[in-house]
């Protein structure tokens, strides 16, 4: 081999605390190496036509760079020796950067750990192999999982560019929390009003094809040709015929079935219509509260149904479909918050959450948007709100902050004072965290033009006084004393946390997930919506909580990830991945046992099974090298000879 | 290279790309001051980390290794440090055996955000290393023999075993015969005194098989050989738990495999019974009576007590009976529980780091590099692509030094890590008789301190600890660093 070797002095970062023409004078003793410089700023234009003019002029056929990490600028030089013809991958770096001159000033030592680290690239170097990357096709049709506003923003911008979107709810209509909320902060504008026309427009989108009421059962395959097996749970009513007309669920005699929608703070009939918007409006039955599935006797419905809908023997189907990516968007759910005792546990019937005060302030909710207490339909006069309730607790496990509770808060005591002017809301709070646009302004109105009192401070009980009101016991750590507040209602502003089934659907998409259920973005900071499988990218508060704003921006985001993706007619795979030497393998499958990604396969050679490696799945973690102890498998560009060269540049007693 | 003298140790980092290689970028972005010892691998991902890198590194010289990665749950790939805290565990309790410190070698997570806990790994860990100092070498190591007292009292009730139902089990061999292409046993030797392998094919091979003490070497190892074909094999209880073992890794086919067994009482130590028969031109004859051997050696008649000449794995034997059999006869003898230790652990478990180096520095002078260890092992699949012959992927040199032949004995213990039976069968195999399964027992206690009493070879159906993970590791701890 004729390798070339070039130490950056990258200005003084490098040059400062390390010798870098010493090092330079050192490589060129190293087995190979047949050039050395060290150039000023290698990254630059010059530095990188340098490179490319000694291969030519050398004739190297391969290329080692010492300067910053890898993680920074091996893409850059890789490109740079790929202009000269030589292959990206017979290329190495050094990282005497920020692993050597910027972490310690004794230059005699910088400038031996640097000549070393360059030892160990050219040895690498020596054992590497040019890597192609191979080309295959894609099904330009995108799977979103999650109908609330992120996954909607995501359909439709999807659509809006031409692919073709499968969209699966879990409920049977999409809008999720969204949908539930009655006005959103910082404009105090409807909830329905901006998503409805959103909504409507998912169903009417000729490219969108929603499946409601369905769930996603299985995943299979990888980017770019995915197979997803989507479970359409019975409704018990056909919905082809179904018109939403609503005449079932007038007539439904069980009239007691907890209603969700509302969070519980109504009761609707066994076969119901979620809310009068919809999408899509089609009915369906609790089945654990209709009579006639129950105990055979009722069947009003059928009998009041004009169109002949109502199907009490209907089945799950199980629907497959082929896409080339995934957009996760399920969303959160609440935390469970019959933990805090001090707050009655759940037992007080006017102690409720924030998202069951919203649906009190809705006018389409089960009191008409009129405030009403749930024990006694009473106008409440004294309103508490308490803060973090199951977020920036550590007690329970919930250590983070649920991102959009102190500024709904504002927005409630807002509407408090709208739909009842002479109440009082008073606001428990731990910190007020506004930092949104137009958000401070808009908590200060709410301090100042609806004169909601704010008490910096924890509540340590609530409990009733008997005579029909709640006392609300707290600190005031701002004057450092004890307070006591007469409340009508209490609203707790419960935390968030992931969706109830996100770790098993993460499972299912083989992304990483963290220990409150939130899925892993790729990189905290530059890939937020990416996911660590390729494919598959993120957008809402699966990821973590955001308010709606941030939702639709990531629903966005993921959507131009997707648009990106297929813009491509063919994808390339990344080929530092796994091959299997058949002749090694005696198909023991450990291999295919550890592959965290189904990536490895049993074929039949010649009659004889043996692993093979899917290269399109692959994703270069090297599991099943370290588990073959065949040697059987290994890593292109990082195999057992590469390690071990490195490994033995530095230790050869 | 050689290091900065009196300045710097060689420490070796193998660091996964995702996180904490971004961690240690981390630290130099904010020009964290390290110290300069630590020279970094870049890795995919600490899965990817052969535990056996980690044995090079420190056969080659170095005074500490350090791997590092993501934290639990935070793996690029969801799950490959999970993987990694398994192997790399095992391996940080097997460097005693070896007479290496354990604290020469730690693994840890950092993220890639975390460059002051980047800074804070380094300087700890740079610092125990100097505290430990210059690691010794198995080239400096004064040289130490030692052999194990054998434990005399075992499990169980040993013996000759006269009373296997030997005739019922050839009638049912017979019986199936036809069936099969062959069934594998054993046979008298070139004499009295030695039992070799039986292939038997036809009902006059049946006649040949014998069972006994003789019956040492495990017939499970030709197995592999026969995979897709129909097969018989005779196995005492050790020898069941290779094939058990052999199933769950799908070497062989359960459909294609019929296994007999009878139980067994124990078989000898022919070491040692060698030793004592001395130099001799010829075995008159062999005879048993219920607790002995009796061997005639040019005239001379030697008595061997079973329980005084067994194997050393014998006296530890809690499976007498086979733990997997399609055709069985008679009842094993009861075994007592309780806890043992065998006999060369217990003599190496009893030594200071530096004899146990010693140790092996002198029994590995004797290794001719014969690899029947190798061969007589059932659980050994690489067949003709061991990285003895192969030299690839290049693990070991030719240059026959202590240090590559110890270190081919700790590859196979490593690839055996979980899987091994401790059927015995490399150490009864070893010409010059070096004790190397007590390395492969090591490794076999390590794992059944870790994972739940796991034993290999017991159910084919058991998923090996070191081929899967958990989330949370009930008995591995992570370690302050």
């Amino acid at each position: 081999m004729r390798i070339g070797v070039f130490i950056c002095h990258c200005g003084s970062n490098i040059g400062g605390t390390v010798d870098c023409a010493k090092v330079a004078e050192t490589a060129s003793h190293y087995p190979d190496v047949a050039y050395v410089d060290d150039p000023m700023y290698t990254c630059a234009e010059p530095g990188q036509a340098a490179i490319e003019e000694a291969i030519k002029k050398e004739r190297l056929d391969g290329v080692v760079v010492a300067s910053c990490t890898p993680r920074m600028h091996e893409p850059t030089f890789r490109k740079t020796v790929e202009r000269a013809g030589l292959n990206p991958y017979m290329f190495e770096m050094a990282n005497i950067r920020e692993h050597v001159s910027w972490i310690g000033k004794d230059k005699e030592a910088n400038t031996n750990k640097a000549a070393e680290l360059v030892l160990m690239a050219v040895e690498k170097l020596r054992h590497n192999r040019p890597l192609v990357p191979k080309s295959f096709d894609i099904t330009k049709k995108v799977l979103i999982i999650g109908g609330g506003v992120a996954g909607i923003q995501a359909a439709l911008d999807c659509a809006e560019g031409g692919v073709p979107v499968i969209l699966v709810e879990r409920e049977a209509t999409i809008g999720g929390k969204m949908a539930k909320l009655d006005k959103t902060f910082p404009t105090v504008d409807c909830s329905a009003c901006i998503l409805g026309p959103k909504m409507v427009d998912v169903a009417q989108h000729p490219l969108i094809t929603l499946y409601a009421y369905s769930e996603v059962e299985d995943i299979s395959g990888y980017v770019g040709n995915f197979n997803v097996k989507i479970r359409k749970k019975t409704p018990y009513v056909d919905w082809s015929k179904c018109t939403g007309c609503g005449a079932c669920t007038e007539k439904c005699p069980s009239k007691n079935t907890p209603d969700s929608f509302n969070e519980l703070m109504g009761k609707t009939t066994a076969i119901t219509i979620a809310f009068p918007q919809a999408i899509p409006k089609k009915a369906v039955i609790n089945a654990p509260y209709c009579r006639k599935l129950q105990s055979g006797k009722c069947g009003v419905c059928a009998k009041i149904c004009p169109t002949g809908a109502i199907n009490y023997t209907m089945e799950d189907e199980i629907i497959s479909e082929d896409v080339g990516s995934i957009i996760a968007a399920t969303g959160y759910d609440l935390v469970d918050w019959s933990v805090y005792e001090e707050y009655g546990g759940g037992k007080y019937p006017d102690v409720i959450t924030a998202l069951a005060y919203e649906r009190l302030l809705n006018a389409s909710g089960p009191t008409g948007g009129h405030i009403k207490r749930p024990s006694d339909g009473k106008e409440p006069k004294n309103i508490v709100f308490i803060q973090c309730v199951g977020s920036r607790d550590r007690s329970i496990g919930r250590p983070y902050c649920s991102a959009f509770c102190c500024m709904y808060t504002a927005k409630q005591a807002v509407l408090t004072k709208d739909h009842l002017p002479d109440s009082q809301s008073h606001i428990f709070y731990m910190d007020i965290r506004a930092a949104g646009k137009l958000y401070d302004e808009f908590t200060r109105r709410a301090m100042e033009e609806y004169g909601t009192n704010y008490i910096r401070g924890r509540v340590s009980a609530v409990y009733p006084d008997g005579n029909g009101q709640y006392v609300v016991m707290g600190a005031d750590t701002l004057l450092g004393e004890p307070i006591e507040i007469k409340a009508d209602l209490v609203v707790l502003s419960v935390g968030i946390e992931a969706s109830a089934g996100a770790p098993a659907l993460a499972e299912k998409l083989r992304i990483s997930y963290d220990s409150y259920g939130f899925f892993m973005e790729s990189h905290v900071k530059l890939k937020p919506v990416e996911t660590n499988t390729a494919g598959v990218f993120l957008a809402g508060c699966c990821q973590g909580p955001k308010d709606i704003p941030a939702s639709v921006a990531q629903g966005s985001a993921a959507a131009a990830k997707v648009l990106d993706l297929f813009s491509h007619e063919k994808l390339q795979s990344n080929p530092q991945i796994a091959n299997v030497d058949i002749l090694r393998c005696v198909d023991c499958k450990k291999c295919i046992m550890c592959c965290p990604f189904g990536a490895i396969e049993e074929v039949s050679v010649r009659g004889v099974n043996k692993a093979q490696v899917i290269e399109t799945v692959c994703q270069g973690c090297g599991i099943c090298v370290a588990t073959c102890p065949q040697g059987a498998i290994q890593l292109s560009h990082s195999t057992d000879n590469q390690i071990l060269a490195e490994v033995n540049a530095l230790c050869q007693s | 290279m050689p290091v900065l003298k009196d300045k710097e140790l060689r420490i070796v980092g193998f660091l996964c790309n995702w996180c904490s290689y971004g961690g240690a970028d981390t630290a130099g972005v904010a020009r964290a001051t390290q110290p300069t010892d630590l020279r970094i691998i870049r890795v995919p991902c600490t899965g990817r980390v052969d535990p056996l890198f980690v044995l090079k590194a420190l056969f080659g010289g170095a005074d500490g290794v350090l791997v590092s990665g993501c934290h639990p749950r935070d793996c690029h790939y969801s799950v490959g440090n999970y993987y990694a805290r398994r192997r790399l565990e095992v391996i940080k309790r097997f460097l005693p055996i070896l007479g290496i410190d354990d604290r020469r070698f730690e693994y840890t997570w950092v993220s890639a955000s975390e460059g002051q806990r980047w800074q804070e790994v380094v300087t700890d860990f740079t610092a125990r290393i100097h505290k430990l100092g210059q690691a010794p070498r198995l080239a400096d190591a004064s040289p130490m023999l030692k052999i194990a007292e054998l434990a005399l009292s075992s499990l169980h009730a040993l013996g000759s075993n006269l009373s296997a139902p030997l005739d019922e089990l050839k009638a049912a061999i017979k019986a199936k015969l036809p069936d099969l292409e062959c069934v594998i046993g054993w046979q008298k030797g070139y004499d009295g005194a030695h039992a070799v392998p039986l292939f038997m094919k036809t009902p006059e091979d049946v006649d040949k098989l014998i069972w006994g003490p003789l019956n040492v070497m495990n017939p499970a190892v030709y197995l592999p050989d026969f995979k897709g074909r129909k097969i018989g094999i005779v196995v005492k209880g050790c020898d069941s738990r290779s094939v058990v073992e052999l199933l769950q890794e799908k070497l062989i086919n359960r459909e294609d495999v019929t296994i007999f067994s009878l139980p067994c009482e124990g078989t000898l130590d022919m070491g040692r019974v060698n030793e004592k028969l001395g130099r001799y031109t010829k075995i008159d004859k062999v005879n048993f009576d219920e607790a002995s051997v009796y061997i005639t050696a040019d005239g001379k008649e030697h008595r061997f007590c079973i329980t005084e000449y067994a194997q050393g794995k014998c006296y530890g034997c809690v499976t007498p009976g086979a733990v997997l059999a399609d055709v069985v006869f008679g009842k094993p003898v009861p075994v007592s529980p309780g806890k043992f230790t065998p006999p060369e652990l217990a003599m190496l478990d009893s030594m200071s780091l530096e004899e146990r180096m010693g140790f092996w520095k002198a029994q590995m002078d004797r290794c001719i590099r014969c690899y029947a260890c190798r061969n007589a092992c059932p659980m050994c699949v690489c067949r003709d692509y061991c990285i003895s012959d192969s030299r690839n992927p290049h693990w070991l040199d030719q240059e026959a030094t202590p240090e590559n032949k110890l270190f081919f004995q700790t590859i196979h213990a490593v690839h055996l890590a979980g899987r091994c039976t401790g059927c015995g069968e490399c150490q009864r195999a070893c010409p010059v008789g070096i004790p190397i399964l007590a390395l492969r027992q090591h490794i076999a206690r390590t794992v059944s301190e870790l994972f739940d009493e796991y034993k290999s070879g017991m159910n084919q159906n058991a998923v090996p600890p070191l081929l899967t993970y958990a989330t949370e590791e009930k008995n591995i701890h992570e370690r302050d660093l």
